[in-house]
């Protein structure tokens, strides 16, 4: 029984060391997530065979090879609708390997069922090191490319990969200016700055429509900081240095979304591509 | 036919005739276009309402990622409309948006409620002076609701939003309509509203421009989850020539004029005269409207 236990604490995950490469998911997997569909078809199946396989360790590990057995034909039932689901996945499963763990549970083979899971889970296994990553870049996020935002200073509406290369502009101009000396248009710069941060706050409801979260982000701090910048600028010196701490203020709000946000937003730009 | 109906109140007396005359469809929550049966004029001002085009509308199917953003539904297909309480989501008809019977049909009494008192055979009526006041709406439109009741004013909402029509009959239907009286109606077009020009006070002091909403009960723009947006564009003319201010306000960036409080746009120096032009933008529309354009 030990085996079993060792074995199956194996079947994890596992990627190469240097690289991760990530491949673009088909399309035909479109329809088990949103928005085509909120159901989560295809993780609901991922989970049925997870539960089917470790019932079948479960009641090994219990003496209970009848009720093994059973699971190892649940593991069968969803394995195959599993590989129906997405045609162009289709050889990632060998079927077979699902019938000789059946085969090997009714034996009460031991050995036998360890070879099987074992050669079972790699299909699992290779199919996730390869497409795992990108599944969840894709469809565990919104679709960014279809969000539009709209500049509070030009009145346009752009991409959110252009208003925040405005917005970011807008932030090097006042830090540019204010290290130039250059106060008036240091404060035209400002003025753009707060206005086009407060903008982002627009694009959070597209898809947040819980208020707490996007006040995580945009809380009292972050307020006080855009506070700060105005009043600050107003001065007929402004302070340079209490201007960059309150940008960096900005900044970690700034940090938060992008933590969360960019890296799926830049995996699906470049799946677009 | 009136003959008939007079015939059958004098031989079986009023309960009775209700009995013969139970449409029993009206008490299983029917489509939108039943009550047009005899309701053809309020259905003709709903199906040209927002309320309508709730659930229908393109830009909430995309906005809902193809109705897969739950916590949107309830609202855009309301199983009953309640005071204050966010409703739950219908089951049947789901394009008739806020619907007839999303408004007026309780479960609890299997009734038409409204805020009239009427007599009408086809299906029990209840007058329910709730339909009068603002919590009636507060389910769905909650931050306008607490926008509202921040101002403190004795207008409701339906008082703007749902403008008085003066006496009409409420059923268009023969024979009956011969046997109902004109009743006070409001509209059912729901109108959005634009803000007037004296809605909005322009001020200029001490190098700034203020700009307060004096006449709309609730922040400008206001939106409980849509993106309508209010555009101010200041043109203003210096001795070194013109130039051009532009601020955006939206519910959703939290930037809207909240009433009463005045919104300042800091002024170059030396300005001669300055031009002011406001327009909004709705939630589901793309097109801009003018407010106000006022040289100051």
């Amino acid at each position: 029984m030990k085996k079993i236990l060792v074995l199956f604490a194996t079947l994890g995950l596992s990627f190469g060391a240097d690289q991760v490469i990530l491949k673009k998911p088909p399309a035909s997997l479109g329809k088990y997530y949103p928005p085509q569909s909120n159901r989560f078809e295809y993780v609901s199946v991922m989970n049925e065979m997870s539960t089917a396989f470790y019932g079948v360790r479960l009641n090994i590990n219990e003496g209970r090879w009848d009720r093994a057995l059973d699971w190892a034909n649940r593991l069968k039932d969803a394995y195959t609708r599993a590989q129906n689901m997405v045609p162009e996945w289709k050889d990632y499963f060998k079927p077979a390997l699902a019938d000789q763990l059946i085969s090997a549970v009714r034996a009460k083979n031991p050995d036998q069922v360890i070879k099987a899971s074992r050669e079972l889970g790699e299909t699992c296994n290779k199919c996730h090191a390869e497409n795992q990553i990108a599944v969840k870049l894709v469809y565990h996020y919104p679709p960014f490319a279809t969000l539009k935002m709209e500049d509070p200073v030009e009145f346009v509406q752009l991409s959110p990969k252009e208003y925040m290369r405005k917005l970011s502009d807008s932030m090097k101009a006042l830090r540019i200016f204010l290290m130039q000396g250059d106060v008036q248009k240091a404060r035209e710069a400002g003025e753009q700055v707060v206005e086009r941060v407060k903008g982002t706050e627009a694009i959070c409801s597209k898809c947040h429509t819980d208020k707490t979260v996007v006040d995580r982000i945009h809380g009292k701090d972050h307020e006080q900081a855009l506070a700060s910048i105005q009043r600050l600028l107003k001065e007929p010196q402004p302070n340079r240095e209490a201007i960059f701490r309150a940008m960096s203020v900005i900044g970690q709000s700034c940090n938060k979304c992008h933590n969360l946000h960019l890296v799926p937003a830049m995996v699906q730009e470049a799946f677009r591509k | 036919m009136i003959l008939l109906v007079l015939f059958s109140l004098l031989l079986f007396g009023c309960g009775k005739f209700e009995e013969l005359a139970r449409e029993e469809d009206l008490l299983e929550r029917p489509q939108a276009k039943r009550c047009a049966d005899c309701h053809a004029e309020i259905f003709k001002e709903w199906e040209k309402s927002r309320h309508a085009k709730a659930w229908v509308s393109e830009q909430f199917r995309l906005e809902s990622e193809n109705y897969t953003k739950n916590k949107c539904l309830s609202c855009h297909a309301p199983h009953q409309v309640d005071p204050d309480k966010k409703p739950i989501l219908r089951v049947e008809f789901k394009e008739d948006g806020v619907s007839c019977v999303a408004c007026h049909f309780k479960e609890e009494t299997k009734a038409m409620h409204g805020p009239l008192k009427v007599w009408s055979p086809p299906h029990p009526s209840r007058e329910d002076l709730s339909y009068l006041r603002s919590n009636f709406c507060a389910g769905c439109h909650q931050e306008t609701f607490k926008q509202w009741q921040m101002v403190k004013t004795q207008k409701s909402c339906q008082d703007c939003h749902m403008p008085s029509l003066g006496k009409r009959d409420l059923i268009q239907k023969f024979p009956f309509h011969l046997f109902h009286l004109a009743k006070p109606r409001h509209s059912h077009e729901f109108p959005a509203l634009k803000a007037k020009p004296e809605d909005l006070l322009l001020e200029v002091k001490d190098g700034k421009l203020y700009i307060t909403n004096v006449g709309v009960p609730h922040n400008l723009p206001t939106a409980d989850q849509g993106d309508p947006k209010l555009y101010i564009t200041v043109i203003v003319n210096t001795p070194q020539g013109k130039q051009t201010i532009r601020r955006l306000l939206s519910a959703q960036a939290k930037t809207a004029l909240e009433h009463g409080k005045p919104y300042e746009i800091e002024l170059p120096q030396d300005i001669k005269n300055l031009k002011v032009l406001i327009h909004r933008k709705l939630s589901h529309s793309e097109e801009k409207e003018l407010i106000l354009e006022r040289d100051l």
